[in-house]
């Protein structure tokens, strides 16, 4: 196996919250790699500590509230990018490592054009003259799709649409050649129709420009047609871990399961033809008081006295591949006879 | 054929463009959010309503209940003709169709308990008071699936998946028929979205309600609706039952739309259709079909650049308004 290029291990990222009411565990141990070329999936809803994992990667926590907890390891290419100085750190953010973010309103600057805030990674980062940089924001434009680059490059935010700004934010994010793209929600806030051209894109520009891209969705369906590997977070923890083909042919952990069963699909049969959706009853708890034992029993159909009692590892799955290729954090792995839900 | 509970006819609502310079100038060009559409939905049935931002469905949804004011179009609900009354029938007609909003944060005042959202709709109605409200309260959040502990809960202390149930049960405690939903779920997760999308079936069947379901996920709607419309520029540019709709589009921006939407499942090979640039501007409406400037049919002409194609039969209650919809993508 090749070196990743990412490692997270143990990461704990924790907020003191208002009231002083007691501390939120956003993420609370997570571990796993990226590998250099690939497209990792984190799959997970509200709360799980998807959006937390990818900022402290960057060190974008504001602290205080929240502080990422002694003992976590985030290593890029070797160097633990938790222990770099700040100079040091922005030698690689925005340059090594890119992120796109999920609203492409708030997140460019309305006062400045759309070149000139690609343009500004290339002069920080590559040391690019004005007139040059300008040059490459051009060519990033016509990178990401956008017509008449050459006007465009002169317009403001709002003087394009939504789909046309997430091209922006790509553009800006990899006018260096990032090793790593971070994308938050890419195309959430995005109609179906200009999803497929974004994540068409981002598919283009993977294999042409070679990066490896951690994308953080909500969306089962986004994985399943992008990602070579999947992370399910729940409660701050990662739950499952699998290659895509194997998560989704055969789901292990309780919640990737209901996960699974509670997407309306497309290639399902029409209303009155099928049954009701299947749902998972209940609703995530509060970051500041996990459940203990299993942080899933409460929701889970299958869990007995263990799973209230005491918290699973993840556990190693088997299924093709080298060990801890698929994983899992549930006890039914110990106790498969068990998969048979409660009345 | 069961005659309609909501018949809609001709539903008309332009919004006239700002005037330039502090309201003195030239007015900007008119926005014509709903163009002419029509459609009926028999009692206890679903029609489905889809589209992208900006297509108009929301407005149909509002312009439906008189929430914004039509400019033509005729609604008529249960024989009665809504557009033609005067402020007191149309309250009292109210009580017969409620809606149900996207954003269960901006929906709920947040300064009212959830008892105060649910018993002043039964006081404004005179439907109930005293104990008799408490029971009837205590009964719609027990429907609803909330445990009556939270009939004192403000809104802030709810999840969303929580506040979406307090304001269904504030649409149902006036006991409409009908229920216009507008995207109930988008905000939700997906394991809270589906506890919804199963309470709207089971009330739907309880209560015989008729809804008018709004939304643009393709694969929710398939889900719940049993006829479905997509809308495109203020348009309805196909309608038919669902299992047709889903099983063979005539229209090619209703197959563009279904080819769109990701599905779980990494070994479905599918032909995805990347639809080319951005929705025209509804101020600014592209001439003949509206649809041509980003339609991948490959039959695509001169007609379909002038002639705007009408929504006409092309198979059995399927209708689609394209030139070539005998030849579908």
């Amino acid at each position: 196996m090749t070196e990743p290029l990412l490692r997270v291990r143990d990461l704990k990222t924790y907020f003191v919250t208002e009231h002083g009411s007691g501390t939120a565990r956003a993420v609370d141990g997570v571990s796993f790699d990226v590998q250099p070329g690939e497209t990792l999936g984190i799959v997970g809803e509200s709360g799980c500590g998807k959006t937390v994992t990818s900022l402290s990667i960057l060190r974008l926590i504001p602290e205080p509230p929240g502080h990422i907890r002694p003992g976590s390891f985030i290593e890029f290419e070797g160097r633990n990018l938790l222990t770099l100085e700040p100079r040091e750190l922005r030698a690689i953010r925005g340059n090594q490592i890119a992120m796109i973010f999920q609203e492409p309103m708030t997140s460019l600057n309305p006062v400045f054009t759309v070149g000139d805030q690609i343009a500004e990674a290339a002069i920080v980062h590559q040391r690019l003259s004005r007139r040059a940089a300008r040059t490459r924001a051009i060519e990033m434009l016509r990178l990401v799709g956008i017509p008449d680059p050459e006007e465009r490059v002169d317009h403001y935010p709002h003087q394009m649409s939504g789909g046309m700004r997430q091209r922006v934010m790509i553009g800006m994010a990899l006018v260096c050649h990032p090793k790593l793209l971070i994308a938050d929600e890419p195309t959430t806030a995005l109609d179906v129709t200009i999803q497929a051209q974004i994540l068409e894109l981002l598919d283009r520009l993977q294999a042409e420009l070679g990066m490896a891209v951690m994308l953080i969705t909500h969306d089962l369906g986004v994985v399943a047609g992008s990602a070579d590997r999947v992370v399910v977070m729940y409660a701050g923890q990662v739950v499952e871990q699998a290659p895509t083909a194997a998560l989704f042919a055969r789901p292990l952990h309780p919640y990737t399961e209901g996960l699974l069963a509670s997407v309306p699909r497309l290639d399902a049969p029409p209303a009155r033809e099928r049954g009701r959706l299947h749902g998972i009853p209940g609703q995530v708890p509060a970051a500041t008081a996990w459940p203990d034992g299993c942080r899933f029993h409460p929701r889970c159909p299958y869990a007995w006295d263990r799973c209230r009692a005491e918290a699973p590892p993840l556990l190693d799955a088997g299924g093709a591949g080298e060990p801890g290729t698929h994983t899992v954090r549930c006890w039914l792995l110990t106790d498969p006879r068990r998969r048979t839900p409660h009345p | 054929m069961t005659p309609a509970l909501v018949d809609v006819r001709g539903l008309v609502k332009h919004f006239p463009g700002e005037r330039r310079w502090l309201g003195l100038g030239r007015p900007r060009a008119v926005v014509r959010a709903v163009d002419d559409v029509s459609f009926a939905i028999a009692p206890g049935q679903t029609l489905g309503l889809v589209g992208e931002s900006g297509c108009g469905k929301s407005t149909v949804g509002r312009a439906i209940l008189r929430l914004i004011e039509p400019d033509a179009g005729r609604v008529t609900i249960d024989g009665q003709d809504v557009v033609a009354l005067r402020a007191g029938a149309l309250r009292a007609l109210r009580r017969r169709m409620q809606i149900v909003f996207q954003d269960p944060y901006g929906s709920l005042n947040p300064r009212m308990t959830v008892h105060q959202m649910l018993a002043e709709p039964l006081a404004i109605h005179r439907l109930a008071r005293g104990a008799d409200a408490e029971r009837r309260i205590a009964a719609l959040l027990e429907e609803v699936g909330l445990d009556p502990g939270f009939a004192q809960s403000y809104a802030h202390e709810l999840s969303g998946g929580q506040r979406q149930r307090v304001g269904i049960a504030r649409a149902l405690s006036v006991e409409p028929q009908f229920l216009v939903l507008d995207e109930p779920v988008s905000a939700l997760d997906v394991s809270v979205q589906a506890q919804v999308l199963n309470l709207l079936a089971d009330l739907q069947q309880r209560r015989r309600l008729t809804y008018l379901f709004i939304a643009h996920d393709l694969a929710v709607v398939k889900h719940i609706a049993d006829h479905v419309a997509v809308m495109y520029l203020g348009k309805i540019v196909e309608r038919a039952p669902a299992p047709a709709l889903y099983a063979g589009p005539r229209h090619p921006y209703t197959t563009s739309l279904l080819s769109a939407v990701p599905v779980p499942d990494p070994k479905a090979q599918r032909q995805r259709i990347v639809l080319s640039g951005d929705v025209p501007s509804p101020a600014h409406p592209p001439p003949g079909c509206p649809f041509h400037p980003r339609c991948p049919h490959p039959r695509k002409d001169a007609r379909c650049r002038t002639e705007p194609p009408a929504l006409r039969e092309v198979a059995p209650g399927q209708l689609a308004a394209c030139h070539f919809a005998e030849q579908p993508l």
